[in-house]
């Protein structure tokens, strides 16, 4: 069963035309990688899927619903990880979590949870902005599945996160549907069975990991 | 969800954040004694002409105080990139905006809490329960319409420029309803009680207002 259905996503900016008619589906509990090169629209559209920007033209529908018209309803479902962690500098880690715990109407002990999914016990009361930028991206992670959604979008988790990378985003992916973009196509073959490749805002198509190799 | 828990969670963020970092509040107090002191020595001030000139002073001060501590309420969560995790949430928009607006309320009355004492430094005003009221009832509505266009111009480059340009009209009524207030509270002609209605209705109008803008304009 589709868990995410886009159809004709097309966005602009400006003159700029960012992404051209992308037509994706994702069934419940798929992996799926994004590839392509800097500029090529991986960004523009996870954000369209993550409903954090709203499609020139195009229609998206998670879990049955029209994404943009229902996009509170859809706030459950999802977790998105920004190409940015957009972290609140002066607060601690735990505090960081905590305050979303609060948003998301989840106990705080949740905080705590994904702290330790995460690695980040031992700093939980450091300030965000003394984190090097590998473990602010693991707090980034930890916010995103605070609520424990279905649905995961994750822009370059693997960014400054180190050589335990995969074994972290395998953890955090666990059970999940996940749409994942990366450079690393090693990473992304590791993790996800079905990859989309983006070129100049368009799609080329997906395929499974051995076509993407080839 | 609680909207009320939502908007106090985001004005304790807020807040957390300035108590850490303290980037406005000293900025802001130092800025009111340095307006004031300038008005003191810029208008020749005697025992004479304190009273006339004070309240528009204070305004003055008031006025620049609260566009830049209400500026920075979203500009900062821009430059952070963290407006969009907030938003990502089910948090209503409205709650979300009424705790920014909240914490950047507190701000300027800690800034109030500096400005008002030194007016009665450097002017030899008198300090009354009045003029307290009549500046707190103020910054209700100038809180509610400057956080709200700070949202606004937050997605825009020249920011810094569009939100005077945005805000003051609005802030006109509070001005002229305020200063006079705060006039006859220190003893000019005028009503104060017509004035300080004058402030209750125009902090209901912009509240109620700037609530229902808030949905379009944070989510948007």
């Amino acid at each position: 069963m589709s868990i995410l259905v886009g159809n004709a996503l097309t966005q602009w900016f400006g003159r700029e035309l960012a992404l051209e008619g992308v037509d994706l589906v994702i069934d419940t509990g798929e992996h799926i990688a994004v590839l392509g090169d800097n500029g090529a629209g991986k960004t523009t559209l996870l954000r369209i899927l993550a409903t954090a920007l709203r499609p020139t033209s195009g229609q998206l529908q998670i879990a049955g619903l029209d994404a943009f018209r229902e996009r509170r309803r859809l706030r459950h479902y999802l977790g998105y990880v920004a190409h940015s962690p957009g972290l609140y500098p002066a607060l601690s880690a735990a505090e960081n979590l905590e305050f979303f715990c609060d948003l998301q109407e989840v106990s705080r002990t949740r905080a705590e949870e994904a702290l330790e999914l995460v690695g980040l016990t031992s700093v939980a009361r450091r300030r965000a902005d003394q984190l090097s930028r590998g473990m602010q991206q693991r707090l980034a992670i930890a916010r995103a599945i605070l609520h424990e959604p279905r649905l995961l979008i994750l822009d370059e988790p693997d960014a400054s996160l180190g050589d335990d990378a995969a074994e972290l985003l395998t953890q955090v992916m666990s059970g999940k549907t996940v749409v994942l973009a990366t450079h690393d196509h090693a990473l992304a073959n590791r993790l996800c069975p079905r990859t989309l490749v983006l070129r100049h805002g368009r799609s080329l198509g997906t395929a499974t990991r051995l076509h993407v190799v080839k | 969800m609680n909207p009320f828990r939502v908007a106090l969670a985001v004005a304790r963020k807020d807040l957390r954040s300035e108590w850490r970092t303290r980037e406005m509040v000293p900025a802001l107090a130092q800025f009111v004694v340095l307006a004031l002191l300038i008005g003191n020595f810029g208008f020749q001030i005697d025992s004479r002409n304190a009273l006339t000139i004070a309240p528009g002073i204070l305004w003055m001060a008031l006025v620049f105080a609260g566009l830049v501590a209400f500026g920075r309420t979203f500009a900062a969560e821009r430059e952070q990139a963290s407006l969009d995790a907030m938003l990502m949430t089910p948090a209503s928009p409205v709650a979300i905006f009424a705790g920014k607006a909240l914490a950047a309320s507190v701000l300027l009355v800690a800034c109030e809490a500096v400005l008002l004492p030194a007016l009665t430094l450097f002017f030899g005003t008198p300090l009354s329960g009045e003029v307290v009221a009549a500046v707190l009832l103020a910054t209700v509505g100038m809180a509610a319409l400057g956080v709200m266009f700070a949202a606004i111009v937050a997605r825009v480059r020249a920011r810094e420029l569009l939100l005077p340009l945005l805000t003051l009209p609005l802030w006109i009524p509070f001005i002229v309803a305020g200063g006079q207030a705060v006039q006859s509270a220190m003893g000019l002609p005028g009503s104060y009680q017509e004035a300080i209605g004058l402030l209750i209705d125009f902090d209901i109008l912009f509240v109620v207002l700037t609530s229902l803008a808030a949905r379009f304009v944070l989510d948007e």
